[in-house]
């Protein structure tokens, strides 16, 4: 294992108020500041950024993507940990496929590979899952995402039940009835179109469902990929009065709107979908205020033949491992004078505490880390990505900043070429 | 592709071109062989009569060889994708192809996917141009220039292609377009279009030059939009006494096929002011002239309408 000194970088750990100008040294995968010793690579870090690991609170694992591409496009975009959402395909709605995944990731990949149950099984929304022996299993989290339980029954019985075992339900905030249809934004541009609507109301219910159901059992939810300026309304004035609700956002809709569908570009088809610019402001608000605790890749991929047919067949879902970052230092660097602070909150501090892992730069713990160059722009091609999928709504599009290096669990995981 | 699109001077060039094809075909001594040798393919993967053979027949007045291919016949219930489809029917030689699909935006891709020239004959909510057009002729036809008219569409629009592509085709040549309808089928959103939005059918006819009628399109619609037929009926269709209400000389359009007794009564639909048979008529010119001018075109400069 070879030893790093980072050398003057600007070191931001928002989980212990660490924010300053240092010399920090992995050695045999463990931190120490300060510069020591002459047997290791020296690297000028000024101008740089070293930030805690960032961890996803969102991510799908589909073909053609597997572990280990998934791993890597992970790791180049500054993520040590992600958290993969069950699977349509294989629910992971019992021990023994949660079993098999952990065992598959531990092999195949180089960051840490989180596992999400399903709340209910096989993410059906009538029977609940079996929650207790899921958390035995090892999964962090349960999601029915990109579904919701319709039946608020179950869904109440399901945060309750959780509640026991402290286990983060994450709820994709979802009414089917008025969005079964929708594949776009129900919005000028659906309407131009002629592609069904999926209302920002299908949304707002069902987070103020979850609002009313916390408040009511005392439990605690996390709401998924927002993307409606009502729903930061509601999730603010829900915080404001002590109840328990976190929430995320997807790096997409903090950076683009619905008028990316013009053309009917399948690449921008997103669950849920984009909206308009009044809700990324309001979204932008909410997060600079802390309304909005996380924001995520929400990287799903698609193999190149799904996404080549008409619009309203095609799957949701674009990736953004690798772009993430990017896109969310870009926007918040337009309001925000110095974003780092509020990006290692929201993409590392944030989520970590929410999904109870561990997230910081300290002497003596292993490196989970990545350094960043804020001064640098590339052109993100999808073909020359980590990720073996393509389905990216950023291709050709000008990138701001670059993540240089990334250590996991003391191991340095990726370094740009 | 779609009327949004078209400038007015291309809409006008596409209606000229038709007049004089509506003119010559008039007239057995004229020759109309413009496309002799081209193969033009109809690709109709949605149900449809009366613009598939409109399209046919006008590819045939031009001597072109017509092949039909409707959805039921096609690979596609194979499992073949639509641009494998539509990848095949380019290397078998088709120098056109018209496409009906129920998926808004399908025509757009393929185009993006093949070479061959795409005539978009309806996709799914979005627009159905050749449709748009030869109403635009068919008012033409009846109360002259559309500039300062008011033309009232009345029905479905939220499902409508047909109502998309007349609402950007008719503002384009200075019409003042009302869409009407219950709210359900009427959203006010479209008014961010640069057109009227209305719920109340008298206030929608009173002043129309023409009234274009939609059929409720049940296949599309989830059963909420309203309550019944029968009370769409009551509410919103068109008969001989509501008819009152509109200009003397008001005309009334409508596309196809209609449902009788639901949104106009049968007596109506028969009578000197519908102008309904007019425009199947003029869907054979108007596609002549749009088959005529992309084949022109794909030898030339631009690719699609």
């Amino acid at each position: 294992m070879s030893n790093y000194c980072l050398k003057d970088a600007r070191v931001i750990d928002p989980s212990q108020n660490l924010d300053k100008t240092l010399d920090l040294t992995v050695a045999n995968g463990v931190i120490t500041f300060g510069s020591a010793g002459d047997s290791m690579e020296s690297i000028d870090c000024r101008g740089k950024i070293i930030m805690p690991g960032m961890i996803d609170i969102r991510g799908h694992l589909h073909e053609p993507e597997n572990l280990s591409s998934a791993s890597n496009a992970a790791a180049s975009g500054g993520y040590t940990t992600i958290l993969i959402m069950s699977n349509i395909g294989a629910p992971a709605d019992n021990a023994g496929i949660v079993h098999l995944m952990r065992e598959k990731a531990s092999k195949d990949s180089t960051i840490q590979i989180l596992q999400c149950g399903c709340l209910t099984k096989a993410s059906q929304g009538k029977v609940l899952a079996p929650l207790g022996s899921l958390k035995e299993a090892g999964v962090v989290a349960v999601s029915d995402c990109p579904s919701s339980p319709q039946n608020t029954e179950i869904f109440a019985r399901g945060l309750e039940y959780a509640s026991m075992f402290e286990l983060p339900v994450i709820e994709f905030p979802r009414d089917l009835a008025i969005s079964t249809r929708g594949v776009a934004h129900d919005g000028p541009f659906s309407l131009k179109m002629g592609i069904g609507g999926y209302p920002r109301m299908a949304e707002e219910l069902f987070v103020q469902r979850a609002i009313t159901v916390c408040k009511n059992l005392c439990t605690r939810i996390h709401l998924t990929s927002i993307s409606s300026a009502g729903s930061v309304e509601l999730i603010r004035e829900a915080k404001s009065k002590g109840i328990m609700v976190t929430a995320d956002t997807t790096a997409h809709h903090l950076a683009l709107t619905d008028e990316r569908l013009m053309g009917y570009n399948t690449n921008s088809k997103t669950m849920p979908p984009l909206r308009e610019e009044s809700d990324r402001l309001a979204i932008l608000e909410g997060i600079k205020d802390e309304t909005i605790d996380c924001i995520s890749s929400a990287h799903e991929p698609c193999q190149k033949h799904e996404k080549e047919v008409e619009f309203d067949l095609a799957p949701a879902g674009a990736i953004g491992y690798e772009t993430a970052l990017s896109v969310v230092f870009e926007q918040l660097s337009q309001s925000v004078k110095d974003p780092f602070p509020l990006i290692a909150k929201t993409m590392s501090l944030n989520p970590s505490r929410i999904l109870k892992v561990k997230s910081k730069i300290a002497e003596g713990k292993r490196a989970n880390l990545f350094v960043f160059d804020p001064s640098v722009s590339w052109t993100y091609k999808v073909d020359e990505g980590k990720s073996a999928a393509q389905n990216s709504p950023y291709e050709n599009m000008e990138m701001k900043g670059s993540v240089l290096m990334t250590f996991s669990n003391g191991e340095k995981v990726f370094s740009i070429s | 592709m779609s009327l949004e699109e078209l400038t007015s001077d291309e809409i006008e060039c596409i209606l000229r071109q038709a007049a004089k094809f509506k003119y010559e075909t008039s007239n057995p001594e004229c020759q109309t062989d413009y496309l002799k040798g081209k193969r033009v393919v109809n690709l109709f993967l949605e149900p449809s009569t009366r613009t598939r053979i409109a399209f046919e027949i006008a590819a045939k007045s031009l001597c072109a060889d017509v092949i039909s291919i409707s959805g039921k016949s096609s690979s596609l219930t194979k499992g073949e994708t639509l641009k494998d489809t539509a990848l095949n029917v380019q290397a078998l030689g088709a120098d056109l192809i018209v496409v009906r699909h129920s998926s808004p935006g399908s025509p757009l891709f393929l185009s993006r996917t093949i070479d061959v020239p795409i005539i978009n004959a309806g996709d799914g909510a979005h627009e159905h141009p050749s449709q748009g057009l030869l109403d635009i002729f068919t008012l033409r036809e009846n109360i002259g220039c559309l500039e300062g008219k008011k033309i009232t569409i009345l029905g479905d629009i939220l499902f409508s292609r047909v109502a998309r592509s007349n609402l950007w085709g008719l503002k384009k040549l200075g019409a003042e377009v009302t869409l009407a309808g219950p709210s359900t089928l009427v959203p006010r959103q479209f008014e961010e279009m640069g057109v009227q939005v209305s719920h109340d059918l008298r206030e929608s006819l009173v002043d129309a030059d023409a009234v274009m009628l939609l059929r409720i399109q049940h296949e599309r619609q989830s059963s909420s939009h309203f309550p019944s037929l029968s009370e769409y009926t009551k509410m919103f269709g068109l008969n001989a006494a509501r008819s009152k209400w509109m200009k003397p000389n008001a005309i009334i359009l409508h596309p196809g096929p209609i449902n009788r007794g639901v949104e106009i009564d049968s007596e109506l639909a028969d009578s000197k002011r519908a102008v309904i048979l007019d425009q199947v008529k003029n869907g054979i010119a108007v596609r002549m002239a749009i088959l005529y001018l992309c084949a022109q075109n794909s030898e030339g400069y631009s690719k699609n309408v």
